[in-house]
């Protein structure tokens, strides 16, 4: 695409600071206003949505070029959450979360780009997956549970547990809790033993060319199997799938559902049913990647209609976090007895990222964390007893902010929850 | 030779140089250093005006303006130095335009309440103005001074209700502020729409507002402009007697806050029956009859379906009085609430009411809010022991400003002028109390007279940023020099 | 110019390393151009560097050291507008973004003090928890809560809730030499309730109709006025961005738009509603405002638009009731429908009829959330030609003679067609108005010739017929057309501003400047 693609929206940014905050018309008092992390944090406005449109722009019309000494450091203290494209877009009809991705693909082609990120790419092309350090080998976490493999075997339904998942053993038991639940269900589920990265991570990180080849090598994969159906515990691989293979053009001749969606559904039908009790009062916290841009792609070709007035023709339609997948974690989680919820102040698609996205866990982690306790901050300001969420890279970062700052709070995932009142 | 110019300037019969009349404008009933001016002249329109800057600014001559009658009571119009020259606008009485569309008059500093009043009425307005200020008072002045009003609802800015003005500053250049300024003459003005009503401005800055407050320390003001209300269809007054303070300010501030009452003012005991009472006799009576504390307040009901609203309003004030344990009423003690209003609609009447019992009145006055009321009134009652003025004796006037969000609190003294003791009693007084009162959070926005260095010395940085204004506006330093921290 | 080391390191060390900043990336984000009177040019000149102080103590050690280098200085709360940049280079800019504090709200006395960091929407969701509220920025809560900061400050809520100028009490000043004024009660007892004396107002120098734009110094700490919110503590939406509805119509509130025959019919109900006192809210939006600010795309503006155009005249007020009791509610419903029956308003019933948008209207434009649609989602930039505050006819006659000039904008395709209708509203019960022309354009060089053009018939037209200063006055090329005609304010301003700026540190070519 390019970062010339989005120069008309680049322009439409008026500087009214709206990317910085929660869309205004939900606040409901003098905290929680911030949905940016990276302009909370660090405070120039270089580091708000906006601010990162203006430096697109300098890009563009070469008033500065990619090398340009601290440009890195702005670049990639963003954890690419979306809470920036969501807010603007509240008002506005604009791109503001494409064109930052485009800027950093474009620093990936001038081979300017974070060694620390290189590293994650490496292993990558290497067929490895995208952890810096992992304490599991491949396909360990299921090697008792007597799963079938996808890429051997038919199957209804695929697994895919996710690097983050299948590398770290902390993860394992939402992984086998998973599978045990869609084998109560008696589910025909398979995993693959050799899963592969979904590769979507390098997107976010700028490396578009390594996240479509590699979106391409498991399509062909996922294509070969009989399965009509992928599910997935992690929202970033979710994102991959179900968003960013078919911005390539990649689609699979299957549907693609979050672990929250699939067993929320799988209630619905009568087929798995809650029944023991939880007593907990939690809070659920949306993952940037299965909340407001988990909702499915649009596919747009056309041109601005030229003229004064911003319209496209055809017409096109903006994704604007509505369809994200926000009601069936909550309804899953009403659904089990005992369990009550109280929801954050920021949540559904102005939810406060966990910080570990764009590469930000890795490339500073510090900033990560930083994030992840202000949002453990706010979970802890409704009373409940934990936090639950749908994707590793958050219940991570979590755990360690829990951790350095002696909350109290637990974290859990939904499956966790689940299997609770089920296994 | 400048009594020559000058009789040029404004004609010899406009010149006062008769010692017993300058000797009226040598003091006040403050207790400022008497200073006899050099003479007094009268003037009856702008050229005058700027013509007479213009010969103060080349002679060197301080100029005191005064438009109000006599009595005066603040200092302000007393010369600080000698030497000065007293300007008499108190002739220039016209109301020069009225629109009820835009509820504003325009008006020159001659012009007294009564006259106003009655003028505005005509077309269906009112004006919002002082408690009962004296019948002598200049409209203009009382604008100038910032002195508080009486329907807080319709003070939106402690500089309520002023508009613009059209002053002569004291380095002789005419200006007129807000949308006064233009463009345009103010015909034109007026032939375009324009009413001459915003205050701001014009542009970045609002020069109303350092010309109030200056006790004609700026320049001369030759006409103001001022916004009213409309005249009411229906009115209920009401009244509150209790002995508890923090019930009656919640009472205002749920008033004030619900936009229920026009007039809405607290009176001690002792005021109210000075106010009300004629006599000693009845001062008496009336004082005995009542709750230490009176707040009088006044729903009043427009143009439309009047009766349906005023009977609504009453139900929403009785059902907020009722929940903060108070109770209003028509008659309370010996003063009936229809009287008091009566009273309040106008300037008192002849002799003045804060001098009508005992002879004399001082006046402490200035802003805070209702949760520090309590404690400088204890502050102000522990300087009155000290001195042996007794606590009893003490007038005491709340008013909301500002909609509610400020509250004029006035500690009025009256004494016998012509007892020596009493009097430096009252002198001593008001020194000491101005201190403990500014130490406890008074805050003195409007100071006067000898212990002016006492409130102006707590704020270096204001004084600095006011002298700049007053080079600006007076580089040469002519009008009234020795007020405030000039 | 640019800053020297030494003076880098001057200014580091007075708010450590990670404040202060040359990163040429982060010095382009804050030159890229405003959306409000955008010039063709993308970019401002840079500033010499970004500052972000925390304290009075840090900004007026800053400014100090500006005066002494010789450089300027810039400050800025959310730095939306163009007189946020610098215009030449040899300024810094101070972002007072880390100053976001709520002091104090006293409930009694109906203040609040704020920092310039806290935003509209901050504010207004503390006060409604006590049963308060506080006027809006109309640009939109997304603004400084600060009544000293931004433009103007009229807004939304002005009918009841005032302006800018007249809600400010104390505040702390830091002058363009880096002293430190405290206004009013602040300087004398350190109380925040009061902003005018000892003596004369000092808010007379510091702020007009306009506030001085980032030349006067800097304002941090700002005590405003409060006024009653009869509503509810918070309200509850469904949905999700950007179709958010209030689940209910808050109790005893209405909104409507109404639209009038004639301009006459308008000013007449607008002069009957501020006398009776019956509007929570009265703005004049127009139907392109209306669409803009209902619908959630600009086809669906288009849409909404098209239809609004064949209900509503260029005659419209939107009205809000707010009422302090139930029986209060029934009395101004009663007197709105009655003055909308005496001068032929019609009530639009897209509002009146169907739940959903008015609720969604009634809580956008209480909140004031939607002026970004309003203005700016068409085409990304927005020149309001913004007039002066004084009596409403006379506000809203001077927007009806420029929109003609507007109307040439349009045939001559220079900005986005939307009309010419007035935009105006009313401020403290109809005792002062305000006007506006909604202008939306594409900043390339044919448009923006158009634009200044557009502005300078604008400002012949404000002269000639008398209209008063217009809000969009500011610098010392428009301060300078004006001044010879109304009472060579511009000299008098231009004195303030060598007095407390005497080696210009504070840049004011957004203010005014002083000339020799």
């Amino acid at each position: 695409m390019g970062l010339e693609e989005f120069k008309d929206d680049m322009s439409a940014c008026c500087r009214c600071s709206a990317c910085k905050y929660v869309p205004l018309e939900t606040l409901k008092g003098y905290d929680h206003v911030d949905i940016c992390p990276s302009i909370s944090r660090f405070g120039y406005r270089a580091y708000s949505g906006g601010g990162r449109l203006g430096i697109g722009m300098a890009l563009l019309n070469k008033e500065m070029d990619y090398s340009s000494p601290g440009l890195l450091e702005i670049i990639y203290n963003c954890q690419m959450c979306g809470g920036c494209d969501i807010s603007c877009k509240y008002a506005m009809d604009m791109e503001v979360l494409d064109p930052m991705n485009e800027i950093r693909a474009e620093c990936i082609k001038r081979n300017n780009s974070h060694p620390v990120l290189d590293k994650i790419i490496t292993s990558l092309k290497n067929g490895g997956p995208m952890v810096l350090e992992a304490n599991a080998k491949q396909g360990e976490w299921a090697s008792e549970l007597g799963t079938k493999d996808y890429t051997k075997q038919s199957v209804q339904v695929i697994y895919h547990a996710g690097c983050r998942t299948r590398h770290d053993k902390a993860r394992w038991p939402i992984a086998q809790q998973t599978i045990k639940l869609m084998q109560k269900a008696n589910i025909d589920v398979g995993i693959a033993m050799d899963e592969p990265c979904c590769g979507g991570r390098a997107y976010q990180m700028g490396y578009q060319t390594e996240a479509i080849e590699k979106a391409k090598r498991n399509m062909e994969i996922f294509n070969k199997s009989s399965a009509k159906t992928l599910v997935t515990g992690c929202a970033e691989c979710y994102f991959a799938f179900k968003v960013l293979y078919d911005k390539f053009g990649i689609k699979g001749d299957f549907e693609i559902l979050h672990t929250s969606e699939f067993f929320a559904r799988l209630i619905q039908q009568g087929k798995l049913k809650p029944g023991k009790k939880v007593n907990m009062t939690v809070t659920y916290h949306d993952p940037c990647h299965l909340g407001r841009q988990g909702e499915p792609y649009i596919h747009w070709k056309g041109h601005r209609v030229p003229g004064q007035l911003i319209v496209f023709d055809p017409p096109k339609e903006f994704r604007r976090g509505m369809n994200g997948v926000y009601e069936p974690p909550r309804n899953l989680l009403q659904s089990i007895p005992g369990l009550k919820m109280v929801e954050m102040d920021r949540h559904k698609e102005f939810a406060w990222c966990c910080g570990a996205g764009g590469g930000v866990s890795e490339t500073n982690p510090e900033y990560a964390l930083w994030t992840a306790t202000k949002r453990i901050e706010e979970a802890a300001s409704t009373k409940t007893e934990a936090i639950v969420t749908g994707c590793p890279g958050c219940e991570n970062l979590f755990e360690a902010a829990i951790r350095k700052n002696e909350s109290r709070l637990k974290v859990y995932d939904i499956v966790e929850i689940l299997a609770r009142a089920i296994l | 030779m400048i009594e020559e110019k000058l009789s040029r300037l404004v004609g010899k019969e406009n010149i006062i140089s008769k010692s017993s009349i300058l000797e009226e404008y040598s003091k006040d009933l403050s207790f400022v250093r008497p200073v006899k001016p050099a003479c007094m002249v009268k003037v009856n329109n702008l050229e005058e005006v700027q013509n007479l800057v213009k010969l103060a600014n080349e002679t060197q001559t301080s100029l005191v303006p005064v438009s109000s009658g006599s009595p005066h009571f603040r200092g302000d119009t007393v010369p600080s130095t000698g030497g000065a020259m007293i300007v008499d606008l108190s002739g220039m009485k016209r109301i020069i335009h009225i629109s009820r569309k835009h509820r504003m008059v325009m008006f020159e500093p001659g012009v007294t309440f009564n006259a106003l009043i009655s003028a505005v009425a005509k077309e269906g307005l009112r004006l919002n103005i002082p408690l009962a200020p004296r019948s002598s008072k200049s409209v203009l002045g009382s604008l100038l001074e910032r002195e508080p009003v009486v329907m807080p609802i319709y003070h939106w800015d402690i500089g309520d209700p002023s508009g613009c003005f059209e002053i002569v500053f004291g380095n002789g250049e005419l200006f007129r502020t807000g949308a006064a300024a233009g463009s345009g003459t103010i015909e034109e003005q007026w032939a375009a729409g324009g009413s001459q009503k915003e205050a701001a401005g014009p542009s970045s800055a609002s020069w109303y507002r350092l010309i109030q407050g200056s006790q004609g320390t700026m320049g001369i003001v030759t006409w103001g402009t001022a916004r009213c209300e409309i005249l009411p269809k229906i009115e209920e007054p009401y009244l509150i007697g209790s002995s508890n303070l923090e019930a009656i300010t919640d009472a205002l501030h749920w008033l004030v806050r619900l936009r229920l009452a026009n007039e809405c003012l607290v009176l001690n005991n002792t005021n109210a029956a000075t106010l009300l009472a004629n006599d000693n006799n009845e001062f008496q009576i009336i004082k005995a009859s009542l709750s230490p504390w009176v707040l009088f307040f006044n729903i009043a009901a427009y143009d439309y379906f009047p009766e349906e609203r005023i009977q609504g309003q009453i139900e929403d004030m009785v059902r907020i009085t009722k929940k903060i344990g108070v109770e209003a009423v028509k008659t309370l003690g010996k003063i009936r609430a229809d009287g008091f209003l009566k009273i309040i609609k106008l300037p008192s009447s002849e002799p003045y009411w804060k001098i009508r019992q005992i002879g004399a009145c001082q006046d402490i006055f200035f802003i805070t809010i209702y949760e520090k009321l309590d404690e400088l009134i204890k502050t102000m009652h522990e300087a009155a022991s000290k001195i042996e003025y007794a606590t009893a004796n003490i007038g005491i006037y709340l008013q909301p400003i500002v909609q509610g969000v400020n509250c004029h609190c006035e500690f009025n003294l009256f004494y016998n002028p012509q007892d020596r003791a009493e009097t430096a009693k009252v002198k001593k007084l008001i020194t000491m109390a101005t201190s403990s009162l500014a130490e406890k959070g008074a805050f003195f926005s409007r100071p006067y007279g000898e212990n002016t260095a006492i409130i102006m010395n707590r704020d270096a940085a204001t004084v600095v940023a006011l002298k700049k204004v007053k080079q600006i506006t007076d580089p040469n330093h002519i009008m009234n020099p020795g007020k405030l921290c000039f | 110019m640019t800053l020297s080391k030494n003076q880098y390191t001057a200014f580091e060390d007075i708010v450590g390393p990670e404040y202060i900043s040359n990163n040429p990336a982060i010095l382009y984000s804050y030159s890229w151009r405003s959306g409000l009177y955008a010039p063709p040019q993308d970019f401002s000149p840079l500033f010499e560097a970004i500052i972000l102080p925390n304290t009075n103590e840090e900004i007026q050690a800053i400014v100090k050291l500006c005066n002494k280098f010789k450089i300027q200085f810039k400050a800025s709360s959310t730095g939306w507008g163009p007189y946020n940049d610098a215009t030449a280079p040899g300024c810094i800019k101070l972002d007072l973004r880390r100053m976001n504090r709520i002091i104090e709200i006293n409930v009694k006395n109906m203040y609040a003090v704020v920092e310039p960091g806290v935003i509209g929407t901050q504010l207004q969701a503390e006060c409604m928890k006590l049963g308060l509220n506080c006027n809006q920025n109309g640009a939109g809560t997304n603004c400084s809560a600060s009544p000293i900061i931004g433009h103007c400050g009229f807004g939304h809520l002005s009918q009841s809730g005032s302006y800018g100028e007249r809600n400010q009490l104390a505040l702390e000043w830091i002058t363009p030499e880096g002293d430190m004024v405290r206004l009013g009660s602040l300087g004398s007892i350190g109380a925040w309730f009061c902003g005018d004396g000892p003596g004369p107002s000092l808010r007379g120098a510091i702020r007009g109709n306009v506030v001085p734009m980032g030349g006067l110094g800097v304002f941090t700490k700002a005590a405003t006025k409060l006024y009653h919110w009869p509503g509810p503590m918070s309200v509850e939406l469904k949905g999700v961005s950007p179709k958010y509805v209030p689940t209910s119509i808050a109790k005893d509130f209405l909104i409507r738009i109404y639209s009038f025959p004639s301009m006459d019919m308008m000013d007449l109900a607008q002069q009957k509603i501020g006398e009776a006192e019956i509007a929570y809210e009265l703005m004049g939006f127009n139907k392109g405002m209306a669409a803009s600010n209902i619908a959630t795309n600009n086809e669906e503006m288009l849409e909404l638009h098209a239809e609004f155009s064949k209900l509503l005249t260029d005659y419209c007020l939107m009205v809000i009731i707010g009422g302090y009791s139930p029986r209060d509610f029934e009395y101004k419903t009663k007197v709105l429908n009655q003055i909308a029956t005496d001068t032929q308003g019609k009530s639009l019933t897209k509002i009146s009829d169907d739940t959903e948008v008015a609720a969604g209207c009634l809580w956008r434009w209480l909140r004031a959330t939607g002026s970004i649609r309003e203005v700016f989602r068409a085409t990304g930039c927005f020149a309001g030609e913004v007039g002066g505050t004084d009596v409403f006819r006379l506000m809203a006659d001077y927007i009806v003679e420029t929109a003609k000039v507007k109307q040439k904008m349009i045939d001559d395709k220079l900005i986005f067609n939307d009309g010419a209708p007035p935009f105006t509203q009313a401020i403290e019960h109809g005792h002062y108005g305000h006007g506006e022309l909604l202008i939306r354009y594409i900043p390339n060089p044919a448009n923006w010739a158009g634009m200044m053009d557009f502005m300078a018939k604008a400002n012949e037209i404000a002269i000639k017929q008398h209209f008063g200063v217009p809000g969009h006055v500011f610098s010392d090329a428009q301060h300078d057309i004006y001044g010879p005609h109304v009472m060579n304010y511009h000299k008098w301003l231009r004195k303030l501003k060598k007095s407390f700026d005497p080696n210009g540190a504070s840049e004011g070519s957004h203010h005014i400047t002083v000339k020799e």
